[in-house]
């Protein structure tokens, strides 16, 4: 039943996301076509691409065939290079994927950890520390992060290449960018988490039993505390995804972010609406995933 | 913490206000100081055109300022609308509010934002609208919950039981009672919408050149890196500072008002 429920919401906001995506392209002052063309098109080559384009169709029938097309994989082509979007966004979006789960998992396991210790040392120095840290980390931009990482191990320790993708270390950089701004969060979630559960009846008892402090933290306390992160991750993933365009541009990294940004600059903007749907439908795949994942691993929200 | 936040808010306030009575002029081009690092000329040293940084960054500062709160005044009152209307009608209207507001929360980040400006085109107009457009949701979700539970209060019903029309209801017995957790909420909307201003502008989508953003300067002193590390650096820790100061005052005025136990 919660199954149906779910679907039929995330249908919906999936055809929401479909129509918003496709009003973008009216939502351009003036014509959308002469402005791609820029000025110095012939009225003849604006009437040619306005026709390429659907959109001197009827706006409820362009709808309709945007659908229609959508459903058989074809999102246009590029107004600028004329290859079919589709191709573009197969090879860019294997680099964002990449990104995003060096980032994911750099989050989960510097952010995690570092919570668990800032719980367990709740209060004392360590504790402070680790919080003072993660608020200055969580405070920061990618569009600041990012240039300090590059200046620090790129420029003058000269460990890590500054930008592009050519050698495989390349990816390290951009992926702490995104990555430590999750960390940061995680940490602060896990720590408050933990020390919820750690005030609860049934570690009391399981301390009473005497069992050890490692099997009590382990078996008990972790277990509990550590569901609500799966949710958390899920909602990051958005704005991991949406810092992604701002970390694939600073590193020249060449994936879904940094093909939107060239896309507006190009005033492409078939292209411009195809990433903002597939980052978009990412990340509302992503969430419903994770509401899924937390119904099959927390055994309390089932009942 | 809180004394600390309230001094950087304190000098970002003074600064600027010293900016405008000493009259630095962030377009001075001086070709000779170009990237040159901190001196007693230029405190923060110089842009690639040999501008003064700290004259840019202190008119950069006024505008994201302006920018912030009329986004945060607007959107606010676009999602107070919404949340009224859809908490209190509930209903098919509440329905339709809602499924806009999830649509438009399908969207991760700022990536909506990016959409809209890229659309929309530059220019400090377009850039408030687009960022207005997107952070409405968040008050509308609050102010919805709010009156959901609010209108279930024993003076809300008395006042309905009396005959009171729908306005007073609403701005007289439900809204006053909502001002402490819409403060705090536009206290951190504040230091997002000045995040979200500063990617834009960082794009290349929000302020436009002459105009200084300190996205903008950001863009630039990246590309200069290599040269001018001090460029970089300045931008980044000013505007570091000023959002952490932000967040620290709305966590500030969330504990002093004890809404929404939110551990973030």
């Amino acid at each position: 039943m919660f199954l149906i429920q779910r679907l039929i919401s995330v249908f919906n906001v999936i055809l929401g996301v479909l129509l918003l995506t496709f009003l973008l392209i009216h939502l351009v002052p003036g014509d959308p076509v002469a402005v791609m063309l820029g000025e110095s098109a012939s009225s003849a080559d604006v009437d040619t691409l306005r026709a390429a384009l659907g959109l001197d169709q009827p706006l409820f029938q362009q709808f309709g065939i945007y659908l229609y097309k959508l459903a058989h994989a074809d999102l246009g082509v590029s107004i600028h290079t004329q290859t079919p979007i589709i191709e573009l966004l197969r090879s860019r979006y294997p680099a964002t994927l990449q990104l995003a789960a060096l980032a994911l998992l750099i989050g989960m396991l510097v952010g995690i950890p570092l919570g668990i210790y800032s719980a367990l040392k709740a209060g004392r120095w360590q504790d402070i520390l680790v919080t003072i840290i993660s608020v200055r980390l969580s405070a920061m931009p990618a569009f600041w992060l990012g240039p300090l990482l590059m200046l620090v191990f790129a420029v003058w320790l000269g460990w890590l290449p500054v930008s592009g993708m050519e050698s495989p270390t390349a990816i390290i950089l951009p992926a702490l960018t995104l990555g430590l701004g999750l960390s940061a969060i995680l940490t602060r979630m896990t720590r408050t988490s933990l020390l919820e559960v750690l005030s609860d009846d049934y570690i009391r008892t399981a301390r009473a039993k005497g069992l050890s402090e490692f099997r009590v933290m382990m078996r008990h306390a972790l277990r509990a505390a550590l569901l609500p992160i799966i949710t958390i991750l899920g909602l990051q993933m958005g704005s991991l995804l949406a810092g992604a365009v701002i970390t694939e541009t600073i590193f020249s990294w060449d994936g879904v972010g940094r093909l939107l940004v060239e896309s507006i600059e190009k005033r492409d903007y078939p292209v411009t609406q195809a990433c903002v749907l597939v980052v978009a439908l990412s990340y509302v795949l992503v969430n419903f995933a994770t509401d899924i994942l937390y119904r099959w691993a927390d055994p309390r929200v089932r009942v | 913490m809180k004394k600390i936040s309230c001094w950087i808010l304190g000098f970002w306030l003074l600064a600027v206000l010293l900016g405008t009575v000493v009259k630095l002029d962030p377009n001075m081009i001086d070709l000779n100081a170009a990237l040159s690092p901190p001196s007693s000329q230029h405190w923060f040293g110089a842009d690639e055109l040999g501008r003064d940084i700290l004259a840019r960054v202190l008119s950069g500062v006024k505008i994201s300022m302006l920018v912030a709160f009329v986004v945060t005044t607007v959107s606010m009152l676009i999602g107070l609308l919404v949340g009224l209307l859809a908490g209190f009608y509930g209903g098919k209207l509440d329905k339709v509010l809602m499924q806009i507001t999830d649509v438009v929360m399908a969207f991760p980040g700022i990536l909506l934002a990016i959409a809209f400006a890229a659309v929309l085109g530059p220019g400090i107009d377009n850039l408030i609208l687009a960022l207005s457009l997107t952070s409405w949701v968040s008050y509308a979700r609050l102010v919805r919950g709010q009156v959901l539970s609010l209108r279930q209060r024993q003076h809300v019903q008395a006042a309905i039981s009396l005959g009171a029309g729908v306005p007073r209801l609403l701005l007289k017995h439900i809204l006053p009672l909502m001002t402490s957790i819409l403060i705090v909420e536009a206290a951190y909307n504040l230091a997002s919408v000045m995040i979200a201003e500063a990617s834009l502008s960082f794009l290349g989508l929000g302020i436009q050149a002459p105009h200084p953003s300190w996205g903008g300067m950001l863009r630039d002193a990246v590309r200069f890196m290599l040269v001018a590390p001090h460029y970089v650096l300045i931008v980044g820790l000013c505007l570091m500072s000023l959002i952490l100061a932000i967040n620290l005052g709305g966590d500030y005025l969330r504990d002093r008002w004890d809404v929404r136990k939110e551990n973030t």
